[in-house]
Protein backbone atom coordinates (compact mmCIF):
# COMPACT_ATOMS: atom_id res chain seq x y z
CA UNK A 1 0.00 0.00 0.00
CA UNK A 2 1.46 3.33 -1.48
CA UNK A 3 1.28 6.40 0.68
CA UNK A 4 1.65 9.05 -1.11
CA UNK A 5 1.77 12.86 0.16
CA UNK A 6 -0.61 14.26 -3.19
CA UNK A 7 -3.63 16.42 -3.25
CA UNK A 8 -6.25 15.10 -1.06
CA UNK A 9 -7.33 15.76 2.93
CA UNK A 10 -5.86 15.17 5.88
CA UNK A 11 -7.62 15.86 9.30
CA UNK A 12 -5.12 16.92 12.14
CA UNK A 13 -7.17 18.09 15.44
CA UNK A 14 -10.17 18.60 13.81
CA UNK A 15 -8.90 20.69 10.78
CA UNK A 16 -9.79 19.57 7.72
CA UNK A 17 -6.68 20.56 5.37
CA UNK A 18 -6.69 20.55 1.37
CA UNK A 19 -3.14 20.48 0.45
CA UNK A 20 -2.88 21.86 -2.93
CA UNK A 21 0.56 20.27 -3.74
CA UNK A 22 1.84 17.30 -5.08
CA UNK A 23 4.67 16.83 -2.58
CA UNK A 24 6.13 13.89 -4.49
CA UNK A 25 7.41 16.48 -6.97
CA UNK A 26 9.75 17.60 -4.14
CA UNK A 27 12.00 13.54 -4.83
CA UNK A 28 12.11 14.59 -8.81
CA UNK A 29 13.92 18.13 -8.12
CA UNK A 30 17.20 18.80 -9.34
CA UNK A 31 18.25 15.98 -11.59
CA UNK A 32 20.60 13.98 -10.55
CA UNK A 33 23.16 16.56 -9.21
CA UNK A 34 25.68 14.90 -6.88
CA UNK A 35 24.60 15.73 -3.33
CA UNK A 36 26.81 18.74 -1.70
CA UNK A 37 26.48 20.27 1.71
CA UNK A 38 25.91 23.84 0.62
CA UNK A 39 22.46 24.96 2.39
CA UNK A 40 21.62 27.26 -0.06
CA UNK A 41 17.24 26.52 -0.11
CA UNK A 42 15.14 26.23 -3.50
CA UNK A 43 13.32 28.73 -3.73
CA UNK A 44 9.94 27.87 -2.43
CA UNK A 45 7.62 28.98 -4.84
CA UNK A 46 6.07 25.68 -4.58
CA UNK A 47 5.97 24.96 -1.32
CA UNK A 48 4.30 28.91 -0.76
CA UNK A 49 1.17 26.80 -2.92
CA UNK A 50 -0.06 24.66 -0.13
CA UNK A 51 -2.81 26.04 1.30
CA UNK A 52 -2.91 24.42 5.04
CA UNK A 53 -4.39 25.96 7.98
CA UNK A 54 -2.69 23.69 10.38
CA UNK A 55 0.46 24.27 11.85
CA UNK A 56 3.26 23.34 9.80
CA UNK A 57 6.86 22.32 11.65
CA UNK A 58 8.76 24.08 8.93
CA UNK A 59 7.24 26.33 6.10
CA UNK A 60 8.17 23.88 3.30
CA UNK A 61 7.97 20.29 4.82
CA UNK A 62 4.34 18.91 4.57
CA UNK A 63 3.08 16.79 7.84
CA UNK A 64 4.15 13.32 8.37
CA UNK A 65 1.63 10.40 8.20
CA UNK A 66 0.66 9.29 11.57
CA UNK A 67 1.58 5.93 12.74
CA UNK A 68 -0.19 3.97 15.34
CA UNK A 69 2.15 2.83 18.38
CA UNK A 70 2.91 -0.38 17.84
CA UNK A 71 1.23 -2.95 20.23
CA UNK A 72 3.07 -4.76 22.70
CA UNK A 73 3.60 -7.86 20.79
CA UNK A 74 4.33 -5.89 17.44
CA UNK A 75 7.98 -4.55 15.89
CA UNK A 76 8.19 -1.92 13.35
CA UNK A 77 11.02 -1.31 11.17
CA UNK A 78 11.36 1.28 8.74
CA UNK A 79 14.15 1.98 6.38
CA UNK A 80 15.52 4.21 4.02
CA UNK A 81 17.32 3.77 1.02
CA UNK A 82 19.95 6.77 0.33
CA UNK A 83 19.94 6.11 -3.59
CA UNK A 84 16.15 7.01 -3.45
CA UNK A 85 16.80 10.60 -2.12
CA UNK A 86 18.00 12.43 -4.61
CA UNK A 87 16.64 16.23 -4.27
CA UNK A 88 19.19 18.23 -2.98
CA UNK A 89 16.24 20.70 -1.71
CA UNK A 90 14.74 17.98 0.12
CA UNK A 91 18.38 17.19 1.94
CA UNK A 92 18.47 20.65 2.96
CA UNK A 93 15.30 20.57 4.74
CA UNK A 94 16.28 17.27 6.15
CA UNK A 95 19.50 18.91 7.58
CA UNK A 96 16.98 22.16 8.91
CA UNK A 97 15.28 18.91 11.12
CA UNK A 98 19.02 18.33 12.96
CA UNK A 99 19.98 19.95 16.23
CA UNK A 100 23.23 21.99 16.64
CA UNK A 101 25.10 18.71 18.01
CA UNK A 102 24.08 16.64 15.22
CA UNK A 103 24.49 19.02 12.35
CA UNK A 104 28.61 19.88 13.95
CA UNK A 105 28.85 16.09 13.80
CA UNK A 106 27.91 16.07 10.36
CA UNK A 107 29.74 18.94 9.12
CA UNK A 108 32.97 16.64 10.42
CA UNK A 109 31.89 13.40 8.47
CA UNK A 110 34.24 12.87 5.52
CA UNK A 111 32.93 11.66 2.29
CA UNK A 112 29.76 12.53 0.55
CA UNK A 113 27.82 9.01 0.34
CA UNK A 114 28.91 8.26 4.67
CA UNK A 115 27.52 12.06 5.12
CA UNK A 116 24.28 11.82 3.35
CA UNK A 117 23.48 8.35 5.06
CA UNK A 118 24.54 9.77 8.38
CA UNK A 119 21.96 12.51 7.45
CA UNK A 120 19.42 10.32 6.41
CA UNK A 121 19.79 7.98 9.88
CA UNK A 122 19.31 11.56 12.44
CA UNK A 123 16.06 12.47 9.99
CA UNK A 124 14.55 8.92 10.02
CA UNK A 125 14.89 8.66 13.88
CA UNK A 126 13.42 11.85 13.89
CA UNK A 127 10.68 11.46 11.65
CA UNK A 128 9.80 8.17 12.84
CA UNK A 129 9.05 8.98 16.51
CA UNK A 130 7.49 12.30 15.92
CA UNK A 131 4.98 10.18 13.58
CA UNK A 132 3.85 7.88 16.56
CA UNK A 133 2.39 11.08 18.81
CA UNK A 134 -1.02 11.00 18.51
CA UNK A 135 -2.27 12.68 20.69
CA UNK A 136 0.07 16.28 20.30
CA UNK A 137 1.72 16.62 16.98
CA UNK A 138 5.82 16.78 17.73
CA UNK A 139 7.63 18.38 15.48
CA UNK A 140 10.91 16.21 14.45
CA UNK A 141 13.01 18.81 15.27
CA UNK A 142 12.21 19.37 18.77
CA UNK A 143 12.80 15.82 19.88
CA UNK A 144 15.86 15.66 22.36
CA UNK A 145 18.29 12.86 22.51
CA UNK A 146 19.96 11.63 25.30
CA UNK A 147 22.02 8.21 25.81
CA UNK A 148 22.06 6.18 28.74
CA UNK A 149 25.12 5.48 31.17
CA UNK A 150 26.14 2.59 28.75
CA UNK A 151 25.84 5.16 25.94
CA UNK A 152 22.46 3.29 24.28
CA UNK A 153 20.43 6.57 22.80
CA UNK A 154 16.83 7.44 23.97
CA UNK A 155 14.38 10.05 23.63
CA UNK A 156 14.19 12.68 26.42
CA UNK A 157 11.14 13.52 26.78
CA UNK A 158 10.79 16.85 28.04
CA UNK A 159 7.02 18.00 28.10
CA UNK A 160 5.24 18.87 31.21
CA UNK A 161 4.13 16.59 33.63
CA UNK A 162 0.54 15.96 32.42
CA UNK A 163 2.33 14.60 29.47
CA UNK A 164 3.09 10.67 29.65
CA UNK A 165 5.66 9.78 27.15
CA UNK A 166 5.32 6.62 25.24
CA UNK A 167 6.77 3.62 26.33
CA UNK A 168 8.77 3.66 23.19
CA UNK A 169 12.15 2.03 22.81
CA UNK A 170 13.70 2.88 19.14
CA UNK A 171 17.24 1.49 17.66
CA UNK A 172 19.28 2.55 14.31
CA UNK A 173 22.01 1.20 11.88
CA UNK A 174 22.99 2.04 8.81
CA UNK A 175 25.24 1.62 6.17
CA UNK A 176 26.20 3.66 3.20
CA UNK A 177 23.20 2.22 0.80
CA UNK A 178 20.72 1.76 3.84
CA UNK A 179 19.75 3.36 7.04
CA UNK A 180 16.99 1.82 9.16
CA UNK A 181 15.20 2.34 12.83
CA UNK A 182 13.21 -0.41 14.50
CA UNK A 183 10.60 0.22 16.95
CA UNK A 184 9.27 -1.33 19.69
CA UNK A 185 7.07 -0.34 23.00
CA UNK A 186 7.67 -1.71 26.10
CA UNK A 187 10.68 -3.84 25.03
CA UNK A 188 14.07 -2.91 24.46
CA UNK A 189 15.01 -3.48 20.24
CA UNK A 190 18.36 -4.16 18.99
CA UNK A 191 18.99 -3.62 14.90
CA UNK A 192 21.66 -4.09 12.54
CA UNK A 193 22.04 -3.98 8.95
CA UNK A 194 24.85 -4.86 7.10
CA UNK A 195 25.15 -4.91 3.04
CA UNK A 196 25.58 -8.57 1.97
CA UNK A 197 28.39 -8.29 -0.30
CA UNK A 198 30.57 -7.12 2.75
CA UNK A 199 33.77 -8.50 2.92
CA UNK A 200 36.46 -8.50 5.91
CA UNK A 201 39.70 -7.24 4.80
CA UNK A 202 40.94 -9.73 7.29
CA UNK A 203 40.46 -13.29 7.29
CA UNK A 204 36.91 -14.72 7.64
CA UNK A 205 38.16 -17.32 10.41
CA UNK A 206 41.06 -15.40 11.97
CA UNK A 207 38.02 -12.53 12.48
CA UNK A 208 35.67 -15.24 14.21
CA UNK A 209 38.45 -16.75 16.22
CA UNK A 210 39.28 -13.71 17.55
CA UNK A 211 36.07 -12.29 18.34
CA UNK A 212 32.88 -15.26 18.26
CA UNK A 213 32.53 -18.02 20.54
CA UNK A 214 34.07 -21.36 20.11
CA UNK A 215 31.10 -22.73 18.29
CA UNK A 216 30.20 -20.22 16.51
CA UNK A 217 33.83 -20.64 15.00
CA UNK A 218 33.05 -24.54 14.55
CA UNK A 219 30.20 -23.72 12.52
CA UNK A 220 31.72 -21.31 9.86
CA UNK A 221 34.92 -23.57 9.60
CA UNK A 222 32.42 -26.50 8.99
CA UNK A 223 31.60 -24.49 5.92
CA UNK A 224 33.67 -25.33 2.62
CA UNK A 225 32.27 -22.84 0.51
CA UNK A 226 34.26 -19.47 0.91
CA UNK A 227 31.41 -17.75 -0.22
CA UNK A 228 28.70 -19.11 1.78
CA UNK A 229 30.82 -19.14 4.58
CA UNK A 230 31.38 -15.33 4.12
CA UNK A 231 27.42 -14.94 3.79
CA UNK A 232 26.89 -17.13 7.25
CA UNK A 233 29.38 -14.88 8.62
CA UNK A 234 27.75 -11.50 7.65
CA UNK A 235 24.52 -13.01 8.99
CA UNK A 236 26.25 -14.22 12.12
CA UNK A 237 27.50 -10.60 12.92
CA UNK A 238 24.31 -8.63 12.33
CA UNK A 239 22.77 -10.96 14.47
CA UNK A 240 25.15 -10.56 17.36
CA UNK A 241 25.49 -6.82 16.96
CA UNK A 242 21.63 -6.58 17.03
CA UNK A 243 21.52 -8.70 20.07
CA UNK A 244 24.98 -6.54 22.01
CA UNK A 245 22.20 -3.08 21.16
CA UNK A 246 19.45 -4.81 22.52
CA UNK A 247 21.03 -5.19 25.61
CA UNK A 248 21.65 -1.81 25.59
CA UNK A 249 25.16 -2.44 27.86
CA UNK A 250 27.61 -1.64 25.16
CA UNK A 251 30.23 -4.39 23.32
CA UNK A 252 32.33 -4.94 27.04
CA UNK A 253 29.38 -6.22 28.95
CA UNK A 254 28.32 -8.77 26.17
CA UNK A 255 31.94 -9.43 24.64
CA UNK A 256 30.86 -11.44 20.97
CA UNK A 257 33.20 -14.28 22.09
CA UNK A 258 30.91 -14.95 25.89
CA UNK A 259 27.44 -15.96 23.76
CA UNK A 260 26.74 -18.52 21.04
CA UNK A 261 23.64 -17.60 18.61
CA UNK A 262 22.09 -20.09 16.45
CA UNK A 263 19.11 -21.46 14.96
CA UNK A 264 17.18 -24.02 16.41
CA UNK A 265 14.65 -26.16 14.64
CA UNK A 266 11.22 -25.49 16.59
CA UNK A 267 9.33 -28.41 18.17
CA UNK A 268 11.95 -31.06 16.86
CA UNK A 269 14.80 -30.37 19.05
CA UNK A 270 18.42 -30.54 18.62
CA UNK A 271 20.43 -27.49 17.12
CA UNK A 272 20.54 -26.95 13.23
CA UNK A 273 22.60 -24.61 10.84
CA UNK A 274 20.82 -21.13 9.16
CA UNK A 275 18.29 -23.39 6.86
CA UNK A 276 16.98 -20.83 4.48
CA UNK A 277 14.35 -23.25 3.20
CA UNK A 278 12.45 -23.69 6.26
CA UNK A 279 12.73 -20.42 8.04
CA UNK A 280 9.13 -20.60 9.45
CA UNK A 281 10.72 -23.13 11.42
CA UNK A 282 13.52 -22.53 12.94
CA UNK A 283 14.16 -19.91 15.68
CA UNK A 284 17.16 -18.07 16.68
CA UNK A 285 18.31 -18.51 20.44
CA UNK A 286 21.40 -16.81 22.01
CA UNK A 287 23.15 -18.45 24.60
CA UNK A 288 25.98 -17.36 27.03
CA UNK A 289 28.81 -18.74 28.50
CA UNK A 290 28.60 -16.30 31.02
CA UNK A 291 25.48 -16.25 32.22
CA UNK A 292 23.75 -19.89 31.39
CA UNK A 293 20.72 -18.37 33.75
CA UNK A 294 17.00 -17.38 32.44
CA UNK A 295 18.64 -14.04 30.59
CA UNK A 296 19.41 -15.43 27.28
CA UNK A 297 16.21 -16.68 26.57
CA UNK A 298 14.44 -13.58 26.65
CA UNK A 299 15.57 -12.58 23.65
CA UNK A 300 13.63 -12.69 20.70
CA UNK A 301 15.54 -12.65 17.04
CA UNK A 302 14.64 -11.94 12.94
CA UNK A 303 17.21 -11.97 10.13
CA UNK A 304 16.23 -10.71 7.46
CA UNK A 305 16.91 -10.22 3.59
CA UNK A 306 16.07 -6.57 2.93
CA UNK A 307 15.77 -4.73 -0.10
CA UNK A 308 17.74 -7.95 -2.18
CA UNK A 309 20.88 -5.87 -0.74
CA UNK A 310 21.26 -6.45 2.69
CA UNK A 311 21.18 -8.64 5.96
CA UNK A 312 18.76 -7.21 8.37
CA UNK A 313 18.75 -8.22 12.09
CA UNK A 314 15.95 -7.56 14.93
CA UNK A 315 16.54 -8.48 18.49
CA UNK A 316 13.57 -7.75 21.12
CA UNK A 317 13.24 -8.62 24.43
CA UNK A 318 10.27 -11.08 25.19
CA UNK A 319 7.48 -9.42 26.88
CA UNK A 320 6.71 -12.55 29.81
CA UNK A 321 9.86 -12.57 31.99
CA UNK A 322 8.90 -16.57 31.82
CA UNK A 323 10.74 -16.44 28.60
CA UNK A 324 11.24 -19.65 26.88
CA UNK A 325 8.30 -20.08 25.58
CA UNK A 326 9.25 -21.50 22.28
CA UNK A 327 7.31 -21.00 19.12
CA UNK A 328 5.91 -17.35 19.13
CA UNK A 329 6.57 -15.52 16.47
CA UNK A 330 8.03 -12.15 16.02
CA UNK A 331 5.23 -10.12 14.65
CA UNK A 332 6.78 -7.57 12.21
CA UNK A 333 5.68 -4.66 10.00
CA UNK A 334 8.21 -3.18 7.73
CA UNK A 335 7.73 0.23 5.48
CA UNK A 336 9.86 1.63 3.32
CA UNK A 337 9.99 5.54 3.38
CA UNK A 338 10.65 8.99 2.22
CA UNK A 339 10.39 10.96 5.16
CA UNK A 340 7.42 13.53 4.26
CA UNK A 341 7.41 12.47 0.89
CA UNK A 342 6.49 8.74 0.57
CA UNK A 343 5.53 5.63 2.97
CA UNK A 344 5.49 1.99 1.20
CA UNK A 345 4.62 -0.75 3.84
CA UNK A 346 6.85 -3.68 2.37
CA UNK A 347 6.30 -6.14 5.02
CA UNK A 348 5.31 -9.12 3.09
CA UNK A 349 6.71 -8.32 -0.33
CA UNK A 350 9.64 -9.28 -2.06
CA UNK A 351 11.37 -6.20 -0.31
CA UNK A 352 11.53 -8.15 2.82
CA UNK A 353 12.44 -11.98 3.16
CA UNK A 354 12.67 -13.56 6.45
CA UNK A 355 16.02 -15.98 6.26
CA UNK A 356 15.50 -17.49 9.73
CA UNK A 357 13.98 -16.46 13.03
CA UNK A 358 10.18 -17.11 13.77
CA UNK A 359 8.26 -14.02 11.90
CA UNK A 360 5.42 -12.99 11.03
CA UNK A 361 4.82 -9.72 8.98
CA UNK A 362 1.90 -7.73 9.11
CA UNK B 1 44.06 38.82 34.74
CA UNK B 2 47.49 40.14 36.16
CA UNK B 3 45.84 40.94 39.68
CA UNK B 4 44.76 37.48 40.22
CA UNK B 5 47.97 35.38 38.82
CA UNK B 6 49.61 38.18 41.29
CA UNK B 7 47.58 37.33 44.27
CA UNK B 8 47.95 33.81 43.68
CA UNK B 9 51.90 34.04 43.40
CA UNK B 10 51.85 35.77 46.45
CA UNK B 11 50.23 33.33 48.58
CA UNK B 12 51.39 29.94 46.77
CA UNK B 13 54.84 30.58 45.68
CA UNK B 14 56.97 33.73 47.90
CA UNK B 15 59.77 33.07 45.99
CA UNK B 16 58.33 34.35 42.78
CA UNK B 17 58.84 38.66 42.80
CA UNK B 18 55.89 40.05 43.82
CA UNK B 19 55.32 42.61 41.62
CA UNK B 20 52.94 44.65 43.51
CA UNK B 21 53.92 47.04 46.01
CA UNK B 22 52.61 45.98 50.11
CA UNK B 23 49.50 48.77 49.58
CA UNK B 24 48.70 46.91 46.49
CA UNK B 25 48.78 43.47 48.13
CA UNK B 26 46.53 45.46 51.68
CA UNK B 27 44.27 46.86 49.06
CA UNK B 28 43.33 43.53 47.51
CA UNK B 29 43.41 41.14 50.71
CA UNK B 30 39.49 41.54 51.29
CA UNK B 31 39.17 39.76 47.62
CA UNK B 32 41.54 37.33 48.87
CA UNK B 33 38.45 34.92 49.87
CA UNK B 34 37.08 35.41 46.86
CA UNK B 35 40.19 34.46 44.75
CA UNK B 36 40.97 31.48 46.37
CA UNK B 37 37.50 30.47 46.14
CA UNK B 38 37.97 30.95 42.04
CA UNK B 39 41.40 29.58 41.87
CA UNK B 40 39.87 26.00 43.55
CA UNK B 41 36.91 26.05 40.42
CA UNK B 42 39.32 26.45 37.66
CA UNK B 43 42.44 24.25 37.11
CA UNK B 44 45.83 25.30 37.58
CA UNK B 45 46.90 27.26 34.92
CA UNK B 46 50.57 25.43 34.01
CA UNK B 47 49.06 22.16 34.04
CA UNK B 48 46.77 22.92 30.94
CA UNK B 49 46.53 19.31 29.46
CA UNK B 50 43.76 16.88 28.67
CA UNK B 51 44.55 14.07 30.08
CA UNK B 52 46.17 14.20 33.90
CA UNK B 53 48.81 11.54 32.64
CA UNK B 54 52.50 11.58 33.25
CA UNK B 55 53.37 9.26 30.07
CA UNK B 56 52.81 11.63 26.90
CA UNK B 57 51.49 11.21 23.13
CA UNK B 58 52.34 8.15 21.65
CA UNK B 59 55.67 8.24 18.58
CA UNK B 60 54.87 9.91 15.72
CA UNK B 61 56.20 6.30 13.83
CA UNK B 62 52.91 4.45 15.71
CA UNK B 63 50.42 7.29 15.05
CA UNK B 64 51.66 6.80 11.50
CA UNK B 65 51.57 3.18 11.31
CA UNK B 66 47.23 3.36 13.03
CA UNK B 67 46.61 5.95 10.49
CA UNK B 68 47.72 3.92 7.59
CA UNK B 69 46.01 0.34 8.67
CA UNK B 70 42.83 2.82 9.51
CA UNK B 71 43.04 4.24 5.85
CA UNK B 72 43.56 0.56 4.43
CA UNK B 73 40.45 -0.53 6.27
CA UNK B 74 38.44 2.29 5.48
CA UNK B 75 39.76 2.37 2.03
CA UNK B 76 40.00 6.06 2.32
CA UNK B 77 40.56 8.04 -1.14
CA UNK B 78 44.33 10.00 -0.84
CA UNK B 79 42.73 13.13 -0.47
CA UNK B 80 40.90 12.69 3.05
CA UNK B 81 42.56 14.00 5.48
CA UNK B 82 43.70 11.55 8.29
CA UNK B 83 45.17 12.59 11.50
CA UNK B 84 45.96 11.77 14.88
CA UNK B 85 42.42 13.76 15.83
CA UNK B 86 40.72 12.12 13.53
CA UNK B 87 37.79 10.11 14.70
CA UNK B 88 36.87 6.67 13.17
CA UNK B 89 33.17 7.46 13.33
CA UNK B 90 33.48 10.39 11.23
CA UNK B 91 35.60 8.44 8.61
CA UNK B 92 33.02 6.29 7.71
CA UNK B 93 34.03 3.43 9.94
CA UNK B 94 31.02 1.46 11.54
CA UNK B 95 30.93 -1.31 14.08
CA UNK B 96 32.07 -3.82 11.82
CA UNK B 97 35.25 -1.74 10.50
CA UNK B 98 36.41 -0.76 14.08
CA UNK B 99 36.62 -4.07 15.34
CA UNK B 100 38.63 -5.20 12.12
CA UNK B 101 40.83 -2.24 12.56
CA UNK B 102 41.90 -2.91 16.44
CA UNK B 103 42.03 -6.73 14.97
CA UNK B 104 44.98 -5.48 12.26
CA UNK B 105 46.34 -3.51 14.98
CA UNK B 106 46.99 -6.14 17.60
CA UNK B 107 48.76 -8.27 14.49
CA UNK B 108 50.64 -5.52 13.48
CA UNK B 109 51.79 -4.62 16.76
CA UNK B 110 51.56 -8.11 18.51
CA UNK B 111 49.59 -7.08 20.90
CA UNK B 112 46.00 -7.82 22.34
CA UNK B 113 43.23 -5.54 23.07
CA UNK B 114 40.46 -6.04 25.75
CA UNK B 115 36.74 -5.61 24.65
CA UNK B 116 36.58 -2.81 27.35
CA UNK B 117 39.34 -0.93 26.01
CA UNK B 118 38.17 -1.54 22.41
CA UNK B 119 35.57 -0.09 23.14
CA UNK B 120 37.09 3.17 23.94
CA UNK B 121 39.13 3.64 21.02
CA UNK B 122 37.48 6.50 19.19
CA UNK B 123 40.02 8.48 17.16
CA UNK B 124 43.77 7.55 16.07
CA UNK B 125 45.94 8.78 18.95
CA UNK B 126 43.85 6.72 21.22
CA UNK B 127 44.46 3.50 19.56
CA UNK B 128 48.69 4.67 19.08
CA UNK B 129 48.39 5.42 23.12
CA UNK B 130 46.87 2.14 24.01
CA UNK B 131 48.90 0.36 21.35
CA UNK B 132 52.27 1.42 23.28
CA UNK B 133 51.05 1.66 26.66
CA UNK B 134 50.25 -2.50 25.39
CA UNK B 135 53.86 -2.97 24.02
CA UNK B 136 55.48 -1.51 27.30
CA UNK B 137 53.31 -4.04 29.38
CA UNK B 138 54.50 -6.50 26.92
CA UNK B 139 58.31 -6.09 27.36
CA UNK B 140 57.84 -5.31 30.81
Amino acid sequence: MVLVLGAGCCFVKGYVVEHLLHFRLLAKLSQGRMFSFVSKRLSLMMMTKVCCFQRNFSSALPPLVPVKLPSKMETHFWYVLPDEVKSESLLSQYSELLSPREKKNLYHMQGDQFKKSALLARVLVRTTIARYQTNCQVNPRSLKFKKTIYGKPEVDWENGDKWCPPPLHFNISHTSSLVACGVTVNVPIGIDVEEKQRRLKNKILAFAKRYFSPDEVKLLTAISDPEIQRQEFIKLWTLKEAYVKAVGRGFSAAPFNTFTIRARVVKMGGFHHFDTQHSEASEIVVESSDDPENLTRNWQFALLDLAGSHYAAICIEKENSAGGEAGVPMRLTVWKTIPFVEDERVSGTGAVVPISGLIKQL
Amino acid sequence: MATFSAITSVIFAPSLKPSLSNNVIAERTSNLKMAIGGWRKNRFPSLKTNRFCVSCSAKPETVQKVCEIVRRQLALPAETELTSESKFSALGADSLDTVEIVMSLEEEFGIGVEEENSQNITTVQEAADLIEKLVEKKAA
